[in-house]
């Protein structure tokens, strides 16, 4: 088979699920039902009218997945920058066992956390609200967003910071005005890995959130999934698909680079 | 003054990775069920008992490793030759590269509902492909011999670009030079990927094992969303029976227990896949470690 082929099989098998749900999401129902039939009305946007005038609407998941989203990035980011920092400045040997136990972390299964953390959720009442969600989400992308920030500071010559404490700054002021400055490609890269995650995450949101007008996206869809079996909306099901998957579509196109970048140097450097 | 600096995200990864494990493990030896009113009363080692004889914790642990071992292993392999392809040089890669990232990127409820509309009988074209095709009709998510591979399909589809994305990074640390003299030696194709690109590789399809081992061990969106676990919980993952139990039954004691069990089963499968990588695959004398200590 020459490239050309490869190629064409790599992007029909890569989008044509998705190209499948945007062409159902504008067919009429009969013509779903009966699609070698000619109809008068094939193409509608029926589906995206109940879509979006549903209660609550559909954008709502989507602003709400976005509160959460930038809420856990933010919280991440603020704690796993100084962790990241000083995990250069403690023992050698102490910092390569807690890179391992990070490298372990993030490897676990966060799935089976769930549990506890209901249970955590429930003795803190954090159930039910938006915001709380960021504390776990912070937390499970800890290991990930630590990791990557490490490379990043093992990359500046440590002549830097001698050069810059003998100019009498601080440690914020170091902070603020080389580190941040210096390694920024790396934590947009982190950043966009920790929002993707806390914008796809299912089984925490599931458990922690129960009001449907606080739900986030991939709740809301798999609710959707659950509420009937036999007579299934699948035209409305995927004009969902695809609302739902437009951010995430652009947000891959537009920031390509960073996130490619941001998981493979996850992987040289382990 | 630098554990200052270390403390915050310390205590959060052990708020919500370490101190969970002891809970579980404390958990399991107790009943704290609806039963008990959610309070945890000692039972020595009845829940564990009652996992040794539970058939559907058995039934649904072999569906898990049947899961985790197939779209793993077809995942792999379908990166490598993804990773090869886009690792040549050819017009328009770049902007492959980025399409072919998109199914990673989409949240796994989302198109979980997407692929139910696929593998959809009678309306899905799955269906309507294998009518015209002469097969007839499968009816893929009500039939036990398919639902499972439908959700393989699906996992395979949406992990793949990840896989493939590591193991890009990893063919791009291999130098030319190694190609060009095996091959005036006359080595063809097939000696230099036996003999450099898989030694070489060898780290990065480590951790992409690793990783994506233990995410499939766990999986959970994707069946719930696809398939419920059915039919008659032929597709019914572990995770997916630690939360029925918990969330269903209200039985936090059990659902403990197959936790446990669980973490302990994937650590074990994890040396072992390590250690059978290491097997499989010769070692190249350039090969550096990457979490190989």
């Amino acid at each position: 088979m020459n490239r050309r082929t490869l190629v064409g099989l790599l992007l029909l098998w890569s989008l044509g699920p998705l190209l499948w749900q945007v062409y159902t999401s504008f067919c009429s129902d009969q013509a779903l039902i009966q699609p070698f039939v000619s109809h008068d009305q094939r193409w509608t946007l029926i589906h995206y009218q109940s879509v979006l005038n549903a209660n609550p609407p559909f954008w709502r998941y989507l602003v709400n997945s976005l509160i959460v989203g930038i809420s856990s990035t933010f919280l991440c980011l603020l704690l796993a920058l100084p962790a990241a920092y000083a995990l250069n400045r403690i023992p050698r040997q102490l910092s390569a066992l807690s890179r391992l136990a990070l490298v372990g972390a993030a490897l676990f299964p966060y799935v089976l956390l769930f549990l506890a953390l209901l249970e955590l959720a429930r003795a803190l009442n954090l159930g039910n609200q938006l915001l709380a969600l960021s504390l776990p989400y912070a937390a499970l992308s800890q290991p990930l967003a630590i990791l990557l920030l490490n490379n990043a500071f093992n990359d500046l010559p440590p002549e830097l910071e001698d050069a810059a404490k003998l100019e009498g700054l601080s440690l914020f002021q170091r902070f603020r005005w080389i580190f941040i400055p210096l390694i920024s490609p790396a934590t947009a890269s982190t950043a966009i890995l920790v929002f993707l995650f806390s914008w796809n995450e299912y089984p925490i949101a599931l458990t922690w959130i129960s009001d449907s007008s606080k739900l986030t996206l991939p709740v809301a869809m798999a609710r959707i999934a659950g509420s009937s079996i036999y007579s299934v909306p699948y035209g409305a099901y995927a004009a969902a698909t695809v609302l739902g998957s437009i951010p995430l579509v652009l947000l891959v196109l537009i920031f390509q680079k960073p996130i490619v970048s941001g998981l493979t140097s996850g992987a040289v450097k382990g | 003054m630098i554990i200052f600096l270390l403390l915050p995200a310390l205590l959060l990864l052990l708020v919500v990775f370490v101190v969970p494990l002891f809970r579980y493990a404390w958990l399991s030896f107790h009943a704290d069920s609806v039963i008990t009113g959610l309070i945890a009363i000692p039972n020595g080692g009845a829940n564990w008992l009652r996992l040794l004889q539970d058939l559907r914790y058995w039934q649904d642990l072999g569906q898990t490793l049947r899961f985790a071992g197939v779209s793993v292993g077809l995942e792999l392999i379908l990166a490598l030759c993804i990773a090869l392809l886009l690792d040549q040089r050819w017009r328009g890669r770049d902007v492959v590269r980025t399409l072919a990232l998109i199914p990673w990127a989409l949240p796994t409820t989302v198109m979980a509902l997407g692929w139910r509309w696929i593998f959809n009988t009678p309306y899905g074209p799955i269906d309507h492909f294998t009518k015209i095709a002469g097969i007839g009709s499968l009816n893929i998510l009500g039939d036990p011999n398919f639902a499972w591979i439908a959700t393989v399909w699906a996992d395979v589809w949406k992990t793949t670009p990840f896989a493939a994305l590591i193991l890009l990074a990893g063919l791009q640390t291999i130098p030319a030079d190694l190609y060009e003299a095996l091959r005036l030696e006359g080595g063809n194709a097939l000696i230099c990927l036996r003999r450099i690109t898989l030694p070489l590789l060898r780290p990065y399809i480590l951790l992409a094992l690793l990783f994506r081992l233990a995410q499939s061990f766990g999986v959970f969106d994707l069946i719930q969303v696809l398939t419920g676990g059915g039919p008659a919980s032929t597709t019914e993952s572990i995770a997916l029976y630690a939360y029925w139990n918990a969330l269903r039954f209200l039985d936090f004691g059990y659902s403990s227990t197959i936790i446990m069990a669980s973490f302990v089963l994937i650590s074990l499968i994890c040396v072992i896949a390590w250690i059978g990588l290491q097997v499989l695959i010769p070692t190249h004398p350039k090969s550096r470690g990457v979490i190989e200590l």
